[in-house]
């Protein structure tokens, strides 16, 4: 008989371990998006698959990882391939694993006295998987073969050592294969790190406690899950938003959201059928934005296992856009359409507690690949640009940070520029970004690269350039996105969704969205807009249109904004 | 004069200012003695550190040396009070990386998230043209006319402070350089931190991030120890001052003046030093150190008589299971004595959860009202509420007799959390006890086991006003067989302070797959030599290390530079990783570490009193059950003297606890407890 008290403390050195999965794939990743943006999730699983401990890293990996992992669970048992000791399975195949290419993801059966008692697992995102462009996702493709190479699970390692042909499999057809094996390599450490741990918590406790702490941890979390419920009014509500499809046309999302006393459910009829271009988002993608949501709505600290997302049922017809059929491209759902669904059941869940959801952030992961050929040697990059969010009650949008469904980091300057023929020219807040409101939205960011070297394939997936972030409450939208190429001194603004071609000394300079305002422009003290204006985020003119009165500007260092 | 040549025949006095009080030791390197004294924090420090000094009761004149540890810096970030009004100045189109930090929310799931408010505020930052790349060529050179007209600007509205980092100047710092001679040109006589002098390392956020606060604190930290000087002059006391700096060493006035940033984390480092001391002299090669005061508990760890050192630290940032969150705080770069944190110390409230689960911290009730058992009005369950429901703390008084402990009122605030967690009033103390033990191990496996360091061979250092109670849990709980309590727990990091050497670190940026790096280390050796012979300082000594990493790797591992660095780091590497690789390893920054050896102090030690206090007894619930336990006093064993477990010893300012199944030796400068 297990104790309260001690299923508690495994549960919570479960969560700890899963942390230091973490720690150990960013310190000996090569990958940029790894090592310096923690573009990486970490969890430890029982041998059915439960969740039992997720540290906290990408929102978009919340639901993705677990489901993956029971995907590849399955997979193994239907190919016979046996959760031998000192194994750890590879795959990347989103349709199996749950968000898109790049993101590879490795797992470990962890075994204890001859029997297997769990897993750990984690998922990374790789720089480039091959495909047609560096970085591999290009609005181009129109499958996922042209996104990159698919693996399905195979085995990585065995008995404690690497399969070189398995290795191959990811690193002879990426362009950067080097940094593919740094990253396989540190994807496996993680995994040692949290297989180390599971054993040390099992000799220490038992492994019958460590099963009971298991059931104790997902029932304790059920518990709560369901008690915050009581926080959503009950109801049935409605949304819409829309993804721009590069050619002009709107791409739909709906969604209806049922709130009971004993559960949420999210049923996503009418929205738009599966595309031919990469915005399509795998299952995966949309059960973590439905986590997401009811996570941040009801309860950021309930311990991350199977149960705390237990009141949560996600219906999305097969063959729509948020659950695709193989092989139709998915590169940009894992981001874009991620983001878009998260507003989507934000505003849908506005009506069940107007106090909790904030005005919509500037709604796009702004994706940023560029690669080529530099002193005789392939280079690919990725990473993604912030966004304000949204005004919230008694409170503003944050200004230029990551929003909802992505937390990375950015790439330091100094990292980018010793690394890669480019050179940054702007990294600043976006002025008269922000959606005016009671509670202003957060401003967008402005980030500029230079091309130093011939023939840099650049591309760019950004979104919010036709529709823009709303406010609630009365606040007023976010400005649009806007992207622009400067080549020999001309400006000419260019589609959000593009990859082109750059020389050297090309400028691409992007202007992400602000987030929504929250409440009326009007009700917006007067203190607040002159120290947005002294801080240079506002001009006069901005203040003029949205709040009504005319003003001096006393910001010293007032730049004109380039639009 | 140097401070060497002073001290070893005079008074050494250690003065170590924390949140509520002020702790004095005073030794006298002739006749061997310690003296102590206790003085209540004030909202001016220096007026507690005067009154700390004539507590001690030694005549002033004597005074030869005084090391200081002081919070100044922590606690004005923490609350923003008393920070300058600084510009930062940077390049054109980069005016918010020092908000926008790494672009990360704090918190993921809280939509109620915010940053640190930035500390120089968008309106006072600046940007002036002129670029430098990362291989130092400059591709535009500085703005001139803009860089005057910048100058004028901040000549005019009077900025205390200011802060200068532009891109890249980690390899090619001219333009920082030069814009502060228009700085001083044009009549500016405020303080200037350049990011090339106060870090002058690669990722500008950091690399900024360090010198913002630098440039803040530095008018606050400058003038408290002007003040701080013109006291101790009028109480005759002309001894040199030097300050605990962040990774133990101390320095000079004029450096911290100049590189307030250094003493951030000067409080904690001094507990690490004391028990590095304390291990040296008994040949102890693998301590960890555990200090649990009334809101927090630090864990370290010193191998081989070296502190780890981490080198970047969030200043008033949170922390999650004694790990730092990221962009919490302000991160500041420089070796930090490398301390795991969490939020469990004497005064930490236990609550109930929505769920019904037991949970603890990270609310203290502090110093005031502190725990229910104080009886100053606290009504809420702490950690040392449990300690007395459950009889391993004194049921009537602490601190020799001048507190009284209430433990009907313990009890009462127990029982009333029990209810809520549907336990008995037993099991939820005993809860309560288990839950902070298993938080405050993290701590301790992050500095031992997260790093592959098995705690068996560990021998672990408890200290603190109430690390002593928990040690035998903690200690089984992690697995380690030896712990050593101090004498005066309570000040042994005031003591610490005592034993510091003068210490500076010098770090030149290589950035290079060869592994020869005697040209680096000659141009270190260059500027260091200047250095001290600037301090008129000519007896020291010089270590060598080395950041490396594989090539492609972001994150460097610090080794010990000699002709097998290769090796060296191989082997680091595998031990934390599990793997080592035939990849190329890239050398980010070469550093020495110049040292002034400190004099020798000799150890405190207890005075036994002259009559033997008659043994007593008391219920106390011991590894799981209630046991009859023998109560001793700390100051009647004398050397030598020896027990078993379940026994408690109380001494004046902490309370030890040996659990059945180990065993106690009384030395005179500490307790041991084995297993």
């Amino acid at each position: 008989m297990t104790d309260r008290i001690t299923s508690q403390l495994i549960s919570s050195s479960l969560l700890y371990a899963s942390e230091e999965m973490g720690i150990a794939l960013r310190n000996t990743s090569y990958s940029p998006n790894i090592k310096e943006r923690m573009d990486h999730s970490a969890a430890i699983f029982d041998p059915s698959g439960r969740l039992l401990a997720q540290a906290e890293h990408i929102p978009v990996h919340l639901g993705s990882l677990p489901w993956g992992l029971r995907n590849i669970v399955r997979y193994c048992i239907k190919e016979s391939m046996e959760f031998e000791q000192g194994c750890m399975i590879a795959a990347n195949n989103p349709y199996i694993t749950g968000t898109h290419l790049n993101d590879v993801t490795v797992i470990a059966p962890i075994h204890q006295g001859g029997e297997m008692v769990g897993f750990a697992a984690n998922k990374a995102h790789h720089a480039d998987v091959g495909g047609s462009v560096p970085g591999s996702i290009s609005m181009k493709a129109r499958s996922i073969f042209e996104e990159g190479f698919v693996v399905d699970p195979v085995y990585l390692v065995r008995r404690g050592r690497f399969l070189d042909r398995s290795v191959n499999l990811f690193a002879s057809r990426s362009r950067t294969p080097q940094e593919r094996v740094g990253d396989l390599k540190a994807q496996v450490a993680a995994n040692i790190t949290g297989s180390r741990r599971v054993a040390e918590i099992i000799s220490k406790y038992g492994l019958q406690a460590f099963k009971a702490a298991a059931d104790d941890s997902i029932r304790y979390a059920q518990t709560i899950a369901k008690k915050r419920l009581s926080l959503l009014k009950e109801g049935i509500y409605r949304a819409q938003d829309y993804l721009e499809h590069p050619d002009g046309r709107d791409i739909r999302l709906t969604v209806t959201v049922n709130v009971s006393d004993s559960a949420v459910e999210f049923d996503y009829g009418g929205t738009s059928a599966q595309l031919d271009i990469p915005l399509n988002a795998v299952l995966g993608v949309t059960i973590s934005g439905a986590f997401f949501v009811f996570r941040s709505l009801v309860g950021h600290d309930i311990p991350a296992n199977e149960g705390s997302f237990s009141p949560v049922v996600v219906r999305a017809p097969r063959g729509t856009l948020v659950n695709p059929t193989f092989p139709h491209p998915v590169g940009g759902g894992n981001v874009e359409t991620s983001q878009r669904n998260a507003d989507l059941l934000f505003r849908a869940l506005y009506s069940a507690a107007p106090k909790l959801v904030p005005a919509a952030c500037g709604g796009s992961m702004n994706n940023v690949m560029m690669g080529g050929k530099h002193r005789g040697k392939g280079w690919a990059f990725y990473e993604t640009i912030g966004v304000g969010l949204g005004g919230r009650e008694g409170m503003d949008g944050l200004d230029g940070i990551q929003a909802n469904m992505t937390n990375t980091m950015n790439t330091p300057v100094e990292e980018l520029e010793r690394s890669f023929p480019v050179m940054l020219t702007k990294y600043e807040f976006r002025q008269d970004s922000a959606g005016p409101g009671m509670y202003r939205g957060g401003a967008g960011l402005v980030r500029g690269y230079k091309m130093l070297s011939q023939r840099t394939i650049f591309t760019v997936i950004s979104e919010r350039e036709r529709h823009r972030p709303w406010g609630l409450a009365g606040g007023g939208p976010g400005a649009m996105t806007r992207v622009f190429h400067i080549r020999n001194g001309r400006i000419e603004r260019i589609n959000s969704k593009l990859t082109v071609v750059l020389n050297g000394g090309d400028e691409v300079v992007i202007f992400t969205a602000g987030g929504g305002g929250y409440g009326e422009p009007r009700l917006r003290s007067r203190e607040a807009i002159e120290r947005d204006m002294s801080n240079g985020i506002i001009t006069p003119a901005y203040v003029q249109r949205h709040y009504g009165f005319k003003v001096v500007s006393r910001n010293p260092q007032r730049r004109p904004a380039p639009s | 004069m140097s401070a060497m040549t002073v001290h070893n025949t005079q008074i050494s006095v250690g003065v170590d200012v924390g949140g509520t009080f002020t702790d004095v030791v005073g030794y006298d390197s002739v006749t061997g003695e310690f003296r102590f004294s206790k003085a209540l924090t004030s909202p001016k420090p220096e007026t507690a550190v005067i009154k700390g000094i004539r507590g001690l009761g030694f005549e002033d004149t004597r005074i030869g040396l005084l090391v200081h540890a002081t919070t100044l810096a922590t606690n004005s970030l923490l609350t923003h009070s008393c920070l300058a009004k600084a510009a930062l100045v940077t390049n054109r189109g980069f005016r918010d990386v020092i908000e926008i930090g790494r672009q990360r929310r704090p918190e993921l799931y809280d939509l109620r998230t915010r940053r640190p408010s930035p500390l120089i505020p968008r309106r006072h930052r600046y940007t002036v043209g002129g670029r430098v790349m990362s291989d130092g060529a400059e591709v535009e050179p500085l703005d001139i006319r803009e860089a005057r007209r910048v100058v004028a600007d901040i000549l005019k509205r009077r900025f205390t402070s200011v802060a200068v980092c532009f891109l890249n100047s980690y390899v090619n710092p001219e333009h920082e350089l030069k814009f502060r001679s228009i700085l001083r040109d044009a009549g500016y006589r405020g303080h200037v931190s350049l990011s090339c002098e106060v870090d002058r390392k690669y990722r500008e956020f950091e690399r900024m991030s360090t010198t913002v606060v630098n440039a803040v604190l530095a008018p606050l930290v400058s003038s408290y120890v002007r003040r701080l000087g013109r006291l101790l002059l009028r109480e005759r006391i002309t001894s040199p001052i030097q300050i605990m700096a962040s990774d133990g060493s101390v320095i000079t006035l004029r450096d911290v003046s100049e590189r307030p940033s250094a003493i951030i984390e000067s409080g904690p480092a001094a507990g690490v030093l004391a028990s590095k001391h304390l291990a040296r002299r008994y040949g102890i090669s693998h301590a960890l150190t555990f200090d649990m005061g009334g809101t927090t508990a630090k864990a370290g760890a010193v191998i081989n008589g070296e502190p780890d050192l981490v080198f970047e630290f969030e200043a008033a940032g949170s922390t999650h299971s004694g790990r730092s969150i990221k962009g919490s705080g302000y991160p500041v770069r420089g070796p930090f004595i490398d301390l795991a944190e969490v939020s469990s110390g004497g005064g930490t409230i236990a609550w109930v959860d929505d769920g019904g689960e037991l949970r603890i911290g990270p609310r203290s009730a502090g110093a005031n009202p502190g725990p229910a058992c104080y009886g100053r009005g606290g009504s809420e369950a702490t950690v040392t509420d449990a300690n007395v429901v459950l009889g391993r703390l004194s049921p009537d008084y602490l601190l020799g007799g001048k507190m009284k402990i209430m433990h009907d009122l313990a009890m009462e605030a127990v029982r009333r959390i029990a209810k809520l967690a549907h336990l008995n009033t037993e099991d939820c103390a005993n809860g309560i006890i288990r839950i902070a033990n298993n938080t405050m191990a993290r701590a301790i496996s992050i500095v031992s086991v997260e790093r592959g360091r098995d705690p068996r061979n560990f021998t672990m250092f408890v200290f603190g006003g109430a690390g002593p109670v928990h040690c035998c849990d903690l200690a089984e709980e992690l697995d380690v067989r030896r712990i050593i309590v101090p004498v005066h727990a309570g000040l042994f990091s005031a003591y610490g302070l005592l034993t510091a050497e003068m210490a500076k670190t010098f770090t030149l940026p290589v950035m290079s797959t060869n592994p020869d790096l005697s040209d680096a280390f000659a141009e270190l050796r260059r500027i260091a030599d200047d250095e001290m012979r600037r301090e008129g300082l000519n007896e020291y000594s010089i270590v060598r290390y080395a950041e490396v990493r594989y090539k492609g790797q972001s994150y460097e591992l610090t080794v010990k530079y000699d002709r097998q660095l290769r090796r060296a780091f191989d082997k680091i590497h595998r031990q934390l990783y599990g793997y080592s690789s035939t990849d190329d390893i890239e050398v980010v920054n070469a550093k020495i570490k110049v040292v002034v050896p400190g004099s020798t102090v000799s150890m405190p030690k207890i005075v036994n009193q002259q009559s033997k206090r008659p043994a007593r007894w008391r219920s106390a619930f011991l590894g799981g059950a209630w046991l009859t336990t023998r109560v001793l006093a700390r100051e009647s064993l004398r050397p030598g003297e020896s027990g078993r477990g379940p026994c408690i010893i109380e001494e004046y300012d902490s309370t030890l606890v040996v659990n059945p199944g180990w065993s106690w030796k009384a030395h005179s400068h500490f307790t041991e407890v084995t297993k």
